[in-house]
């Protein structure tokens, strides 16, 4: 019952992200129902170009032109001013991009330490906060290396660290194991899973369904819609798709539409 | 919000650092502007104060009154360029002497009067030597002393002159040309006196005493065609204390002289200490030229690096905003970058600024004045460069928008 009094953090109602105008136009996003309660671990998954990105970029606050309702912690994000949005950018959301994006004039412990600049932590504090989650990554010794002088994998790693610097609550990751070998991906989903224990919600894109056993939902998406959905009974799911299409990749929109409105 | 301004400012000095040489041509720019302006005020500066040392060493006790109504502001080039020599027709009168001398507590008046025209004797004057006709008060007021002879007294006949000393060395060859004959306006007169060297040709008078032949002010007139064209009367008052009451009341007696025209000025102090030289106005007029040419130069070198650069971190400005900048934090990032930019330039142009004024000064008789108000103009003319110029490329930063800017490669 308490559950219900506390709004979700994120409720998306029909949401549409179209790019382009007129014969150009295409819906990356193509009426999205989505709630997502504090503290879950939602995986998505999806072939390339389904609209992953854009999903995670519109939660995150970074694209306000979209047609439908979000709603962040019972609050629709259109009533919410550009300066408050910045600010819940920099205190309770926590990035990870999907190609990293390290400041190349940076280095790795500036890098870390960029979200608590916006934060109004002093430099000395910041650079000491930002060199204790590195030495978490096993990054300790790479603190003045700049980006460029880094491997994939740990400018991944510096990437991450980044993006929890912040103790955000809400965290957007975006294939944060992409580069990694199995060992490494194991150690950053951990940390993820970690995060998750302590009560954070966490919202991750992964190609590798190995990795979703970390996850508490899995999502899958295809063609800007949400296909399936662990959370929302996987009967219904198995139902449907014996009727229309028994192949998931395959799953045609009709399907999934229906189901999202029954949900 | 303060340690956010103190980040930009570490953040700006870095990446000025990562790139020297491009800042520190655009830094030249408003280097130089900021170069001119100081030394303009240094020099100017110096010459005000070497004028208002005088009047001090004079006594404090003088007042100066010149036709016209001058502006009091302290530094008005513009106003000033038109040389102090010749004023088209003066509106000081005799009349208004006569008021001067009968006012109470003054203790000695002298009506200045330049007049134009040829000295000869052995060889001619050189162009820049003055002729001033005067009364025998002006050694008293001005601190004139002599050499050789007397100065001009009330006794003395009217053919008798007093010769600086240069211009002794010009006409004769020699300082000591007592008695000997000089030909002004093709009039005869003799010397009866050689004044001391004064080594000033910056004073309250605007006369280079060195290079100046004094004749009595009655005699002036009759050369003059009987008009007299005074360029400024000097008084001096018994003592200081009264001098405030002299000047009330020399206001009214010329207001009167003059049906409620206020074409005169009563001035004193630093009033007087405005430097006048000519050649001081040519080189501060293309001083100003220079200035502002290059202060605009400077500023749109400023926009333009600007703009690159905002160009070049767009990805930058993308990741600032996904991870928590607000619009104003990063067009406070971008527009300190700039100040930085405009106040370094500053900083650089007011040291070269005085090392151009401290060299000037070698060929002049004065120093640069040094003081804080010339240091807060340096400053505060580079922060206006660097706001004004910076603002455009910072609000252009400020709006990218942050998906399109995280999908640019750097
Ligand atoms: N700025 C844009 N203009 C036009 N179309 C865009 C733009 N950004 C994304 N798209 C389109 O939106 C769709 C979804 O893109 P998105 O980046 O969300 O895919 P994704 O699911 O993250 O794929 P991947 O797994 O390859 O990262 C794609 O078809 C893409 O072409
Ligand atoms: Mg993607």
């Amino acid at each position: 019952m308490s559950e219900t009094k506390i709004p979700p953090v994120i409720r998306l109602k029909d949401l549409k992200k179209r790019f382009g105008i007129g014969d150009a136009e295409n819906f990356a996003l193509n009426g999205i129902d989505l709630t997502i309660k504090k503290g879950e671990f939602v995986a998505i998954m999806g072939p390339s170009g389904c609209g992953k990105t854009t999903l995670l970029n519109i939660l995150g606050l970074l694209d306000q032109s979209i047609d439908g309702d979000y709603e962040l912690d019972g609050q629709p994000v259109v009533s919410i001013s550009k300066r408050r949005q910045a600010r819940i950018r920099s205190r309770q959301i926590g990035f990870i991009f999907q190609n990293f994006n390290l400041v190349s004039r940076l280095n790795v412990i500036e890098n870390v330490a960029l979200p608590l600049i916006y934060k109004g932590i002093t430099r000395t504090k910041r650079l000491i906060i930002a060199s204790d989650i590195l030495r978490n990554f096993h990054l300790n010794e790479r603190e003045y290396y700049m980006p460029h002088q880094l491997s994939g994998g740990q400018i991944q790693r510096v990437a991450i660290a980044r993006a929890l610097v912040n103790e955000p609550s809400i965290i957007l990751a975006d294939e944060p194991t992409g580069n990694l070998d199995s060992r490494s991906s194991h150690v950053i989903m951990e940390e993820l899973s970690d995060l998750h224990k302590r009560g954070n919600t966490i919202i991750m894109v992964t190609h590798n369904p190995r990795l979703t056993t970390y996850a508490s939902r899995v999502i899958t998406m295809t063609d800007g819609k949400i296909e399936t959905d662990t959370k929302t009974t996987i009967l219904k799911r198995k139902t449907s798709k014996a009727k229309h299409s028994p192949n998931p990749r395959h799953h045609n929109k009709r399907a999934s539409k229906s189901r999202g409105n029954k949900k | 919000m303060r340690f956010l301004l103190i980040n930009h400012v570490q953040n700006a000095h870095q990446s000025l650092k990562n790139s020297r040489i491009r800042s520190a041509l655009t830094m030249l720019g408003i280097a130089i502007g900021v170069a001119s302006v100081t030394t303009i005020l240094a020099l100017s500066g110096g010459a005000s104060k070497i004028v208002s040392d005088q009047v001090n060493s004079l006594g404090g006790n003088i007042a100066v009154i010149r036709p016209g109504v001058t502006d009091q502001s302290m530094i008005n080039i513009n106003s000033q360029i038109q040389p102090n020599h010749n004023y088209a027709t003066s509106t000081l009168t005799e009349n208004d002497i006569l008021s001067i001398k009968d006012t109470p507590h003054i203790q000695a008046v002298a009506p200045i009067m330049v007049l134009s025209g040829s000295i000869k004797a052995d060889s001619m004057a050189p162009i820049g030597s003055s002729i001033v006709a005067s009364t025998p008060q002006l050694a008293d007021i001005s601190d004139l002393k002599l050499s050789q002879g007397q100065f001009l007294d009330d006794s003395v006949n009217q053919n008798t002159a007093v010769i600086g000393t240069q211009l002794s060395i010009n006409v004769f060859g020699t300082e000591l040309s007592l008695g000997k004959t000089i030909t002004i306006r093709g009039q005869s007169f003799v010397i009866i006196g050689v004044l001391k060297t004064t080594n000033n040709p910056i004073n309250y008078n605007s006369i280079d005493f060195d290079n100046a032949v004094i004749i009595n002010f009655a005699y002036g007139k009759t050369l003059n065609q009987k008009v007299t064209q005074i360029q400024q009367i000097n008084i001096k008052a018994d003592s200081i204390t009264n001098l405030s009451q002299i000047i009330i009341d020399i206001n009214k007696s010329l207001l009167k002289n003059h049906a409620g025209e206020k074409d005169f000025s009563v001035l004193t102090g630093d009033q007087i200490a405005q430097p006048t030289s000519q050649l001081f106005y040519a080189i501060a007029g293309a001083m100003t030229t220079i200035a502002a040419v290059s202060l605009v130069v400077g500023g749109i070198g400023i926009m333009n690096i600007m703009l690159v650069t905002v160009a070049e971190r767009t990805r930058e400005i993308g990741i600032r905003k996904a991870l928590g900048a607000s619009n104003s934090d990063i067009m406070s990032q971008f527009l300190i970058e700039s100040l930085s930019l405009s106040i370094g330039g500053g900083v650089i142009g007011y040291i070269i600024g005085y090392l151009l004024a401290f060299g000037t000064s070698t060929f002049l008789t004065f120093d640069p004045i040094i003081n804080w108000q010339i240091a807060v103009v340096a400053i505060i003319i580079s922060a206006v460069m660097g706001t004004l110029f910076g603002l455009y490329p910072a609000i252009r930063a400020a709006r990218k928008d942050p998906i399109e800017s995280l999908h640019q490669y750097d």
